[in-house]
C-alpha cells in the first residue's frame, strides 16, 4: 500500500534576505487535519517561512511540496493555499462583500460559486453585520476575520496564518483559538506565533525555529508547560553560546 | 482574465477616492476654460482669417485644445499612477494578489488598464466639448479623429511610464516625481532646437511633439503610432520584470 504524501513538505529550504541568511535548510512536514505551530522569537524566520509556503517569496534553495508535488510554478498551487499575513492586506476602499468577491474572482470562482462561498464565509466568521462596511473602517479583529474569509473563500487544503493572535485582545484571541480548532478537521493549518500559550491552545504539533534553523519538531503531548521548557532550553542555549562568543 | 479582475478592483478603488474625483473636477474645469478661451479667440480672429485656405475651427481650436489635455496629462498621469504599485507593495496588497496566483504581467496590466480607463474616460468627456459645436461649425472629422487617436496613445504611453516608475520606487511621491520628470523630458527634449528652427535629429525623434504634431494636423503616420506603442510596451515590460522579481528579491 502506498503512503499518502504529506499535505505540505519543506525540504531543506534556505533563504537570504538583505544579504543575511534568514533560513538554513528548514525541513518539516504537515499532514491534513494537523495544526502546526511555528514558534520562535522575533527574527527567527517564521514569517519568511510562511511567505515561502504561500508563494510570495521564492526559496534560494530547497523545495516546497504541496501534496507531494513540487511547487515550481506557484500559480498552479495558489488555489490549494489560503494565506493570512500578519498585517492583513485589505482594499480599504471596498466593502467586505466587494473584497471577498474580488478574491473569489482572482481564484477563478464562477459567479454562483462566489455567491455561495461569500455567504458561507460571512456566516462562518460572523461578518454579516459588517458585510456592507468599508474594509478600511473595520477593527483589527474584524480585519483579521475578513483576511481569513478571503483565504478560505476558495476552500484551500492548506491555511497559512502569520501571527493570527497578534494585537488582539484576550476575548478576540480566544475567539480565534475556537475558530482555528473549528477549521482544523477540514484544512491543514500552519500558524506562526511567539506566544507559547496560544500555540499550546491551538496546535497539535509544534516546530520551534531559532535563527533560521529548526530546533525542535514534535507533536504536542498535552502536558502543560512542556513546550515552555523546550523553548526556554533553546533560548538559554543560544544565550550561553552568545555569551561565550562575546 | 485575472488582469481584468485586477483592473476592476483598481477602478472600483479609484472611483471611491475623493482624490480621483477632485483631480477629474480640476481637469475638466481647466479644459472647459481652455475650450471657451479657444472658441472666443477663434471668433475674434475669424473675420481676419482667409476663407477657404486659412485655418479652420479644428486647426485653431481643437488641435491646441487636445494638446492642452496632453500637457495636463504630463502632470495628472503621474498622480493617477503613483500609488498603483509603490505603496501597494508595503501594504502587502501585491503579495495578496500574488498569493492568489496572479502573475506579475496580470498585476501590471490590470493596474495599467484601470488607470488608462480613468484617463481615457476624462479624454472622452474632454473630447465631447467640441462636439457640442459640431453643427454650428465645419468640423474636420478626419483631423479630429487623428488628433484623438494620437492623444489617446500619448496618454497610454504616459500612463505606462507612470506605472513603471511606480514599480521601481518604494514611495508614491518618488514615483510621481520620476514619472513627471520623464514625461517632461520627453516633451521638452527638443524644445531648444525647435525654438531655433534647427534639425533636432534623434532628439527630435524622441520628443513627444514630433509624433503628436502631424496627428493634430490630421496626418496619422504609422511611425508615430509605433513610437507611442514602443514606449508603452517598453515601460510595461520593465514594470512586469520588476514586479516579477519581487518573489526573488523579497
Amino acid at each position: 500500500m502506498t503512503e499518502r504524501p504529506a499535505l505540505l513538505e519543506l525540504a531543506s529550504v534556505g533563504r537570504h534576505l538583505g544579504g543575511r541568511a534568514v533560513l538554513h535548510a528548514v525541513s518539516f512536514s504537515l499532514n491534513p487535519g494537523d495544526v502546526l505551530g511555528l514558534l520562535g522569537a522575533n527574527g527567527a524566520g517564521k514569517s519568511t517561512t510562511l511567505a515561502i509556503i504561500a508563494g510570495v517569496l521564492a526559496p534560494d534553495s530547497g523545495e516546497v511540496r504541496i501534496a507531494g508535488q513540487a511547487v515550481h510554478d506557484h500559480r498552479a498551487a495558489a488555489n490549494r493555499i489560503g494565506w493570512v499575513p500578519e498585517n492583513v492586506p485589505l482594499w480599504a476602499e471596498l466593502t467586505v462583500t466587494e473584497a471577498l468577491d474580488a478574491c473569489g474572482r482572482l481564484h477563478g470562482l464562477s459567479r454562483d460559486i462566489r455567491k455561495i462561498a461569500i455567504e458561507r464565509e460571512l456566516a462562518r466568521l460572523e461578518l454579516n453585520a459588517v458585510a456592507q462596511r468599508l474594509c478600511g473602517q473595520l477593527s483589527l479583529g474584524q480585519k483579521r476575520r475578513v483576511g481569513l474569509a478571503q483565504a478560505l473563500l476558495h476552500e484551500p487544503e492548506l491555511l497559512v496564518l502569520d501571527e493570527p493572535g497578534n494585537g488582539l485582545d484576550p476575548v478576540q484571541s480566544a475567539q480565534w483559538q475556537v475558530l482555528v480548532k473549528k477549521l482544523a478537521p477540514k484544512h491543514g493549518i500552519i500558524l506562526s506565533s511567539h506566544d507559547l500559550a496560544e500555540v499550546e491552545a491551538m496546535c497539535s504539533r509544534v516546530v520551534i525555529l531559532h535563527e533560521g534553523k529548526v530546533r525542535h519538531d514534535a507533536r504536542l503531548d498535552g502536558k502543560s508547560g512542556e513546550l515552555d521548557r523546550q523553548f526556554r532550553a533553546i533560548a538559554q542555549k543560544s544565550a550561553s553560546k552568545a555569551a561565550c562568543a562575546h | 482574465m485575472r488582469a481584468l479582475t485586477v483592473a476592476r478592483i483598481d477602478l472600483k478603488r479609484l472611483s471611491v477616492r475623493p482624490f480621483a474625483w477632485t483631480l477629474a473636477g480640476i481637469v475638466l474645469a481647466m479644459m472647459a476654460w481652455q475650450f471657451l478661451l479657444g472658441v472666443s479667440a477663434f471668433m475674434h480672429a475669424q473675420p481676419t482669417l482667409p476663407g477657404a485656405t486659412g485655418p479652420g475651427f479644428t486647426d485653431s481650436v481643437i488641435a491646441p485644445y487636445l494638446l492642452n489635455y496632453i500637457q495636463l496629462c504630463l502632470v495628472i498621469a503621474p498622480l493617477v499612477t503613483m500609488q498603483a504599485l509603490a505603496g501597494e507593495r508595503d501594504a502587502q496588497r501585491l503579495a495578496l494578489l500574488s498569493a492568489a496566483g496572479t502573475g506579475a504581467a496580470q498585476i501590471v496590466l490590470g493596474k495599467f488598464c484601470a488607470r488608462l480607463a480613468f484617463l481615457w474616460l476624462l479624454l472622452a468627456v474632454v473630447a465631447s466639448l467640441p462636439l457640442v459645436l459640431a453643427h454650428a461649425t465645419h468640423l474636420d472629422w478626419g483631423q479630429f479623429a487623428a488628433g484623438l487617436i494620437a492623444t489617446a496613445l500619448c496618454v497610454a504611453a504616459l500612463t505606462a511610464i507612470g506605472i513603471a516608475c511606480s514599480a521601481f520606487t518604494p514611495q508614491p511621491a518618488l514615483a510621481a516625481t520620476a514619472a513627471l520628470l520623464i514625461g517632461e523630458a520627453l516633451a521638452l527634449i527638443d524644445a531648444g532646437v525647435r525654438l531655433t528652427g534647427g534639425d533636432a535629429g534623434w532628439l527630435g525623434y524622441l520628443a513627444l511633439h514630433t509624433h503628436l504634431a502631424p496627428a493634430l494636423r490630421g496626418l496619422v503616420r504609422s511611425g508615430d503610432l509605433v513610437y507611442f506603442l514602443v514606449i508603452t510596451v517598453l515601460a510595461l515590460a520593465l514594470a512586469i520584470r520588476r514586479v516579477g522579481g519581487d518573489r526573488e528579491r523579497g
